[in-house]
């Protein structure tokens, strides 16, 4: 088996030096594949994606044990912008555009300034090609779009860092299913044209396990259970708690005992 | 008419000294409360190398412009560089312990009296008349041109230029900016410097129009309710800012008493600080997180 693009190794993360959000988080990434990362609120999903994409002084989190290995290189507690320049991109769950500049310089802000002019065109035209929709709103206020059109400027400035892996934090949050639906196509349409590996976390399991190949799902700060989307989908677990599915006879709260089948515990 | 020159004149100075904190606030959250002692340094430097450029003032006025960028940049990177991601107070506190620091400095290397980088450049300053009736220095002539270009050059350099975008990004939500691949390090340092360069150039006219003294703080001080009075994230505020501050200081010394030139300008900045503390054009969320 080839080498992942990304692994992620007993991955923990603290903040403000007190705070332990994630406790050995395991996972990895081959190429091409679009991998989905599942979990309530607060399960470290969100964190996961944070510490691969690195954090700010600001943030005051740190990943204090464990590995994020990217392409055989390792890049934990590297700033943001050095990781965005390795090739991989987040795109975050809140605060995804900048309010006060237009699309178009939403698009062109991530352009290094010494890049060419034909450079930052075939850039731009290529997002246009995704998403023909931001052509038109090239002028439009980035605070004053719709929330699909913010999530899809958010994956559009994303892809201009030209990124080998894209990590996506809730696309379909706050959104109408049509618009999720939309989006899932475009992401499945990138990966196609251009070979990006993605990762997409989600609390909706259904709609992310849509276009996953393989998916993870963590609770408390740990990987309780992992698998291929067939694994998961027929999964009793998920079936029951994310997919809505329960096998027929109504049960009592008191017997749900959350993933007790397949619990794994990692560090 | 003359009364008319007078208040653009004072108001170009403070709105080109004005540019300077809000350059800074916008792109970093940071007010830098050394910015009239960065502007001093600016004169003093020019005082410098007209002496040691003696007989060729375009030299000494270059050198001294690139000087200035360089001080900018410096703090920056020896200084506030690493405040970032503290609390803004620690910045601001910061800032204003590089001012006194400075401040002190200046009288030691370069004394406390009076002096005239004008003299040591060799230049004259005569009077234009103007039509109307007004008259008006040369230096305090090219300081409105300057004042005005300074702010075209602004505007079009955050509007269209490439690093402008990228500075702008950066003060709206610094994560993301850093999340697409711009290095904040650079770009506050960019805003240091030519924050520091713009005031640096308001210094040097200003002395070479009347003169240097380390009383030449005050002025900056005052440039500060212009900035605040336009709102701090704003450069068109900062040019209305200016423009109210120095009417009402020209007009009071005019028509009140010239004591209380001093008091005028903040005595506006505690009545806006009242009514409306986001100033005229500022942001109303921006100032909620300071």
């Amino acid at each position: 088996m080839t080498p992942p693009l990304l692994s992620v190794d007993k991955l923990e993360v603290v903040y403000n030096r007190a705070i332990t959000a994630i406790q050995g988080i395991s996972l990895s990434v081959q190429t091409g594949q679009i991998v989905a990362i599942l979990g309530t609120n607060g399960a470290g999903k969100s964190t996961t994606l944070r510490a691969i994409s690195g954090f700010l002084g600001i943030d005051d989190a740190r990943v204090t044990e464990g590995a994020v290995t990217f392409k055989g290189q390792r890049i934990e507690n590297r700033p943001p912008n050095e990781v965005t320049r390795l090739g991989i991109v987040l795109v975050p769950e809140r605060e995804k555009v900048f309010p006060n500049l237009t699309v178009a310089e939403n698009l062109a802000a991530p352009f290094a300034p010494s890049m060419s002019n034909a450079e930052r065109r075939e850039r731009e035209d290529l997002i246009y090609h995704f998403f023909p929709r931001l052509a038109d709103l090239r002028t439009r206020t980035g605070g004053l779009l719709s929330g699909g059109e913010r999530q899809m400027l958010a994956v559009a400035s994303g892809l201009v860092c030209k990124p080998e892996l894209l990590l996506i934090d809730e696309l379909s949050l706050g959104l109408a299913p049509v618009v999720v639906e939309d989006l899932m196509q475009r992401l499945l349409q990138i990966r196609k044209e251009l070979g990006i590996t993605i990762v997409i976390v989600e609390q909706s399991a259904a709609v992310a396990l849509e276009i996953a190949d393989y998916g993870y799902v963590l609770e408390n700060g740990r990987v309780v259970l992992d698998g291929d989307r067939e694994r998961l989908t027929s999964h009793g677990d998920i079936q029951e708690f994310y997919l809505g599915q329960s096998s027929g006879d109504r049960r009592n709260y008191r017997d749900v005992k959350q993933y007790r089948r397949s619990r794994r515990w990692y560090g | 008419m003359q009364l008319f020159v007078n208040i653009i004149v004072l108001s170009s100075i403070y709105a080109l000294i004005a540019c300077g904190y809000v350059l800074i606030y916008r792109v970093s959250r940071v007010l830098n409360l050394a910015h009239g002692e960065l502007m001093m340094l600016g004169s003093y430097l020019l005082l410098t190398t007209a002496s040691s450029f003696s007989g060729h003032p375009a030299a000494a006025i270059a050198a001294a412009v690139v000087l200035s960028l360089t001080v900018g940049v410096l703090v920056y990177v020896f200084l506030m560089r690493k405040m970032t991601g503290e609390m803004a107070l620690a910045a601001v506190l910061t800032t204003v312990a590089l001012g006194i620091l400075l401040r002190g400095l200046m009288v030691l290397i370069w004394s406390a009296q009076q002096q005239y980088p004008g003299q040591a450049l060799g230049f004259s300053n005569p009077a234009i008349a103007l039509p109307g009736g007004g008259r008006i220095s040369t230096f305090a002539a090219l300081l409105v041109l300057a004042t005005a270009l300074t702010y075209a050059a602004l505007f079009f350099f955050l509007r269209f230029g490439r690093w402008g975008v990228r500075m702008r990004a950066a003060g709206q939500n610094p994560l993301l900016a850093a999340q697409r691949g711009i290095n904040l390090h650079a770009v506050y340092a960019l805003a240091w410097g030519l924050s520091t360069l713009t005031g640096s150039i308001a210094g040097m006219l200003i002395s070479l129009d009347s003169g240097l003294t380390n009383t030449m703080v005050i002025i900056g001080l005052k440039a500060f309710p212009a900035a605040l009075v336009g709102g701090l994230d704003s450069l068109a505020g900062a040019l209305v800012g200016a423009l109210i501050i120095g009417a009402a200081e020209v007009l009071s010394i005019q028509y009140i008493d010239p004591l209380l030139s001093d008091v005028v300008p903040f005595l506006i900045l505690i009545a806006m600080l009242v009514v409306r503390p986001w100033g005229l054009f500022g942001t109303r969320e921006e100032l909620d997180r300071v």
